[in-house]
């Protein structure tokens, strides 16, 4: 499905009363659509929105020619970066990656292999057993990063992620992220206040 | 710790360790846990589901029905028990189900407000992280909430087991005498009609080792987590959904609780003429050479509450602000008193003050202190947890922008600190207003407390004895309510703003 | 024996508020003109407030402390025994009188006031240990209301209880005293036969309560139960009336079976190793004189001891003393009541 892309159709997000009008954009495979703007005007319930959190107030969400609005969260396929990478405590690294895989029926062994590969991948093959609170921040970063996309998501979600996290290491991240993203062929929407952020990953940019 | 301590270093003699090794105490024994075990099942399982709503959403009512639901855990258990029997005489007889139930009845708070704490501090995102990951609600539930709610559920599975383990009123009213023996009972058996006393300090000293062993398996099985940044913003009800989740589970837990005590809300309104409010009208001049007045064992009973609230407060307090940055061992330690029955604690008390230069008896200062030691682990408890939450390095901060290590301390803990110990200082004055076993042990005749005088009212034939019981129980259920919600209204402002 | 175990449960006795002999540091908190008298006693002792204040002008400070049951009392005082933080006990009974005096818990003392009670009270003092201060029984009580609408015919004794077991509720012996009257008022009667009795009530759908508040309160027919039969006082009918709704209620509807019933007596003692034996044996006195002794009723709702007491209307009217009630011997009682509570375990299966 990751061929696809997302698409949004006349979207209006807000709670009780709009915070946009209505939003149309669409975000191919390997793409990185990057929403740009001022804390408080809406990027995260963009977010939220589309991963099914929150309901829109109108409009639809495509997933290729699939409409999502009423699909629940834990069945449209997505991958979500918050700002904290939030593993799971009681899970080690490897487990933590595999728990998409998990949930979509893989066993314990094939789920491992999986994540391991992606351990590789993301420079971290030799911390698979250790305590999730151990991690430096990079690290976690990483690990969520790899979560993330373990089942292959037909839509990948970052909402300002590694924001906590020191500059250089935040930018070999974000140069991680632009790599893997173009790599798995992934439809990716990245929220930010930085326009320099921006500027570096964007395949188009959204502001309103 | 130091009347416990003293009990049990006296109490070992030859006569006990016969007593110890008799095959029947440790079948008592089994029973019990067996019998605890259910009541922990069954408490776990109604308590959850109403912790989540309570602690998860944010919605009218929402501090009412928090208040009820700790209403259970203060009313004097001889009032529970007989609600129970009224309204199930007909349909569960007597026996292990009735036990249990009714321990599960009155530990809904334990898990509540144990679990709760601990399912507010939880990030939600954590949640929607393993929703969009592709985890069903169910697989979140088990896989996700429960394990980042491990310690809270240990700890409250212990302390159910440990009350539900050391069971009297409940095991003598709703018992069937042997299948849900407990050795509190074997302990009253013993000293009360066959003053068979080596049995009795052995079944003491056996509660003692169980209670003990309880608490350091709950220790250890509770995991070590890092400090977690926390989000204490409760989420508004939205969609239909929600909305049908959290109206269910309010009006099951309101029916739940409200059942026992609407039976004797009845019995304090009807006479064998019909409907009266003459028990009501006539609390005052009540016959009062008999029993004592009604109304100054309100006044006692409140003011003994302040007491306990302020000591239990200052004390749980100072424990709590020692322990928090130890390991839970040392905190799950100061939670034994909890697993004492009240009376064996008064009897350690009156012990370590009769032979002491401390000489305290007659002077009224004993039944405050034993309710401040019932109730000092109870604010130890709810303070340790939400002390931890803090981040230490706000302290270093505040030290490093020049302040003492007193005002240091109070800007990083103090809105935390104090907004927690009125809560726990009210849940410690509930507790107070509801202590029935100690009071009864402890008290002169002539100054009963509300639950002691709710006993000895029962314990007299007529129908103006039995009513008048009922309507101090409702007044007691009214008081405590009233209490919490006050409590937990400013509580919540002070932690959550 | 106990000495290691007395000084852990000494506390219950030690609470008369102030210093045992060993107790040194303790202050006293009496003005030095008035005598002070400290009396422990069971949850159930209630007198008129003249009672305390009578004594006080003889110059006798009384302080009263209650603890627990009368069972719980006597194993205080077992454990304190010779060295109480009270002058005197009230509350003992016939049941358990015979371990506490076995265990020399209370000082001789033979009151001149004996002299006028009843006469089978005037010898029963255990030993001159003892003094009698009121009697109660446990009966069977019936309410006579269900009886009468039901049509059915009352048990007229004992033995035909098993037939209607199903409409009687009793206590476990093990936890409630009344229960345990009941069980030694069919011991009495029946001797080494009471198995089989009981056998044949628990055959015939006997209830058991735990306590005799569920027993009387919530499986009691006018209290809403099923059960019209329930162990309870002789003189729970008086109590009916005067803790009646309104004072208009002037007939009980429920009555005792005189043939179940089982005598309790309840006894005060000095306290061997008394600091006041002296003011101890004058509340004793006291508890004896006339006007004490007719306090007693309405308050405690059991019987004085002394001959010329006069009864109040209402006992006289509905609850006068039985005449036939049993009792087992004390040293009977001390001897097998564990093995009792056992074989009745056993056989009612609890």
């Amino acid at each position: 499905m990751s061929d696809a892309g997302l698409r949004a159709r006349d979207l209006v997000i807000g709670y009780e009363t709009p915070l946009t009008q209505p939003l149309n954009f669409e975000v191919g495979p390997g793409e990185i659509l990057v929403v740009v703007g001022e804390s408080g005007c809406g990027k995260s319930t963009l977010l939220s929105t589309l991963a099914g959190v929150t309901l829109p107030l109108r409009g639809e969400i495509y997933s290729g020619d699939r409409c999502l609005n009423d699909v629940p969260i834990h069945k449209r396929n997505i991958g979500l970066v918050f700002q904290d990478p939030l593993l799971f405590p009681h899970l080690s690294v490897i487990d933590n990656i595999g728990y998409s895989l998990r949930a979509s029926g893989q066993s314990r062994d094939e789920a491992r292999a999986r994540s391991q590969e992606l351990l590789d991948w993301v420079g971290l093959g030799n911390i698979v057993n250790q305590k999730t609170w151990e991690l430096s921040g990079g690290q976690a970063g990483r690990v969520a990063l790899a979560r993330a996309i373990a089942a292959k998501p037909a839509v990948l979600l970052l909402d300002e992620p590694y924001s906590a996290l020191d500059s250089p290491t935040r930018m070999r991240l974000l140069a991680d992220v632009k790599n893997l993203v173009g790599l798995e062929k992934i439809p990716t929407i990245h929220v930010t206040h930085d326009h320099g952020e921006a500027q570096l990953l964007a395949t188009r940019t959204l502001t309103w | 710790m130091y009347p416990l301590i003293r009990l049990t270093a006296t109490a070992w003699t030859a006569d006990t360790v016969n007593a110890l090794l008799a095959s029947t105490l440790w079948q008592v024994v089994l029973l019990a846990s067996v019998q605890a075990m259910l009541s922990v099942g069954l408490s776990l399982l109604i308590g959850i589901p109403i912790a989540r709503v309570l602690f998860t959403y944010q919605f009218l009512g929402r501090g009412f029905i928090l208040a009820l639901v700790t209403i259970p855990f203060v009313l004097p258990t001889v009032v529970v028990a007989l609600g129970f029997r009224s309204l199930f005489s007909d349909s569960i007889p007597n026996g292990l189900l009735l036990v249990v139930i009714a321990h599960a009845y009155i530990n809904i708070a334990v898990v509540v407000r144990l679990v709760g704490a601990q399912w507010s501090t939880l990030d939600r995102r954590m949640e929607v992280t393993a929703a969009t990951l592709g985890a069903g609600p169910m697989r979140i539930f088990s896989t996700i909430t429960l394990p980042a709610l491990r310690n809270s559920i240990v700890l409250a599975s212990a302390v159910v087991f440990i009350f539900s383990f050391s069971s009297l009123g409940i095991v003598v009213v709703l018992g069937d005498g042997s299948g849900t023996r407990t050795l509190e009972q074997v302990l009253l058996r013993s000293t009360s009609v066959l003053l068979d006393f080596p049995t009795a300090l052995a079944a003491a000293i056996l509660q003692l080792i169980v209670v003990g062993l309880v608490f350091v398996i709950s220790a250890r099985v509770s995991r070590h987590e890092p400090r977690t940044k926390i989000i204490l913003e409760r989420a508004r009800v939205r969609g239909p959904q929600a909305a049908f989740v959290v109206t269910a589970t309010c009006l099951v837990a309101v029916t739940l609780v409200l059942a026992p005590i609407a039976s004797i809300f009845w019995a304090s309104i009807s006479s064998s003429g019909g409907l009266t409010t003459g028990w009501w009208s006539g609390l005052s001049d009540f016959d009062n050479a008999r029993i004592g007045s009604p109304l100054e064992a309100l006044g006692r009973s409140v003011g003994l509450a302040l007491f306990t609230s302020v000591i239990a407060a200052i004390l749980g307090g100072a424990i709590a602000i020692a322990v928090m940055s130890r390991k839970a061992i040392v905190a799950t330690l100061a939670l034994i008193p909890l697993g004492v029955s009240a009376v064996t604690l008064g009897l350690g008390i009156l012990l370590a003050f009769s032979r002491g230069s401390l000489d305290l008896r007659g002077t009224g200062a004993l039944i405050p202190i034993t309710h401040a030691l019932i109730a000092v682990p109870i604010v130890v408890a709810m303070a340790t947890p939400s002390l931890r939450t803090v981040d230490p390095r706000r302290y270093f901060v505040a030290l490093s922008l020049g302040a003492g290590p007193l005002r240091a301390w109070w800007t990083a803990f103090g809105t935390v600190f104090s907004g927690v110990m009125l809560a726990a200082g009210g849940l410690a004055a509930a507790v107070s207003l509801g202590e029935f076993g100690a009071a009864t042990l402890l008290s002169r005749t002539d100054s009963p407390t509300v639950p002691v005088q709710i006993a000895r009212l029962l314990s007299k034939p007529g129908e103006s004895a039995f009513a008048t019981a009922a309507v101090l129980s409702v007044i007691l259920v009214v008081m405590t309510m009233s209490l919490l919600l006050v409590v937990d209204r400013i509580a919540s402002r002070r932690v959550f703003t | 024996m106990f000495r290691f175990i007395a000084v852990i449960m000494s506390g219950a006795i030690a609470l008369t508020a102030c210093s045992s002999s060993t107790d040194s540091n303790s202050g006293v908190q009496s003005a030095p003109d008035l005598n002070t008298v400290r009396m422990i006693t069971h949850e159930s002792f209630v007198l008129s407030p003249s009672f305390v204040e009578d004594l006080l002008e003889q110059g006798i400070d009384l302080e009263i402390t209650s603890t627990g049951d009368a069972g719980t009392l006597t194993a205080s005082a077992i454990l304190a025994a010779g060295q109480p933080t009270a002058d005197l006990l009230f509350g003992i009974d016939n049941t358990l009188a015979l371990r506490a005096t076995d265990e020399n818990v209370f000082e001789a003392y033979t009151s001149p006031e004996l002299a006028s009670a009843l006469p089978q009270f005037i010898q029963d003092t255990q030993g001159g240990l003892l003094t009698p201060i009121d009697f109660g029984d446990v009966c069977i009580n019936i309410d006579d209301t269900w009886f009468a609408q039901e049509g059915t015919s009352v048990p007229a004794n004992l033995e035909q209880l098993p037939e209607v077991a199903n409409l009687l509720v009793v206590q476990d012996p093990a936890t409630s005293s009344p229960g345990l009257a009941f069980l030694l008022a069919t011991v009495a009667r029946f001797g080494d036969e009471w198995p089989s009795y009981w056998e044949a009530l628990r055959d015939g759908g006997v209830a058991v309560a735990g306590s005799w508040t569920d027993a009387y309160y919530t499986q009691f027919t006018p209290s809403g139960g099923d059960r019209p039969l329930v162990v309870s006082y002789a003189t729970s009918p008086a109590a009916e009336i005067v803790f009646a709704e309104d004072a208009s209620v002037s007939e009980p509807s429920t009555s005792v079976l005189p043939d179940s019933c089982y005598r309790q007596v309840e006894y005060a003692g000095v306290l061997a190793g008394a600091e006041n034996s002296a003011g101890a044996q004058a509340v004793i006195d006291a508890m004896l004189s006339r006007k004490v002794q007719e306090d007693i009723p309405l308050n405690m709702f059991v019987y004085p001891v002394r001959a010329d007491a006069t009864l109040p209307e209402v006992f006289s009217d509905f609850t006068p003393v039985i005449a036939n009630s049993t009792s087992l011997p004390p040293a009977q009682v001390s001897e097998q009541l564990a093995s009792l509570l056992d074989t009745w375990g056993t056989v009612m299966n609890r």
